[in-house]
């Protein structure tokens, strides 16, 4: 099959990449959570707001997107082996990982904006 | 001339996995588990930044306690996932390849995340 999206070294590349960045983006959520001087919505909302983090958020959603596509994508083929229902899990995770991903940006549109 | 059957022996009950092949399967299982909790993730976020109305909610929703029991379990499979990766990212570096030194890379990695869960579930437990 060469139809499959992301295929040979780029997606091993991608997958380790994203890794990293989500992996220092964690632990600076972590970071911010605990230095935090406030709680609640308005300074979780003046959090977001600043550009750093609503930036960095918006590439931590990309990256997580392509990272839980790439993993799940590797778990189909190795253990799904006809044809349609591989098909059929691929379209079903590829629709859930996109629309997730508008979802978030949508949300960190709104705060940026509102 | 007839191809040999080759003897086929997959009982995965009688294979005995070491260590290593435990942290891989569960480096897969952990990352399907938090795949699937993508979606209420993003739900919260969206519903988190709405209003101080809905932000509270959220709050409220994660105080529930068969929802602290879930997010425990994810705790569990976000930590695997991460000590499990940055393994397998030093294991692509070369670091911790050899027999030894890969077998006490991945007694670390369950070391480390149940410090993670026991810390999360001491802190968070109401």
């Amino acid at each position: 099959m060469s139809t499959y999206v992301l295929e040979g070294l780029r997606p091993w590349v991608i997958q380790r990449v994203s890794a990293v960045y989500i992996t220092l983006f964690m632990f600076y959520l972590l970071y911010c959570g605990f230095s935090a001087q406030s709680t609640g919505f308005e300074a979780w909302r003046g959090w977001l707001f600043q550009p750093l983090n609503s930036v960095g958020m918006a590439l931590f959603v990309l990256a997580t997107l392509f990272h839980a596509w790439i993993g799940m994508r590797d778990v189909i083929l190795d253990y799904i082996h006809n044809i349609m229902l591989r098909i059929l899990l691929l379209a079903l995770i590829a629709g859930t990982l996109v629309g997730s991903g508008l979802w978030a940006f949508r949300a960190l549109l709104l705060t940026v904006a509102g | 001339m007839r191809t040999r059957q080759r003897p086929i022996y997959l009982n995965l009950l009688q294979i005995r996995l070491p260590i290593m092949g435990v942290i891989s399967l569960a480096h897969r299982a952990s990352g399907v588990l938090l795949f699937l909790a993508i979606p209420y993730a993003v739900y919260l976020l969206g519903l988190s930044v709405t209003s101080a109305t809905d932000y509270d909610a959220v709050i409220q929703q994660l105080q529930q306690p068969w929802l602290q029991l879930l997010l425990l379990v994810l705790t569990w499979g976000l930590a695997h996932h991460l000590f499990a990766g940055i393994r397998f990212l030093l294991i692509d570096a070369d670091i911790g390849v050899q027999k030894s030194s890969a077998r006490l890379g991945a007694w670390g990695v369950i070391a480390a995340e149940i410090v993670v869960v026991a810390l999360v579930a001491w802190r968070c437990w109401p």
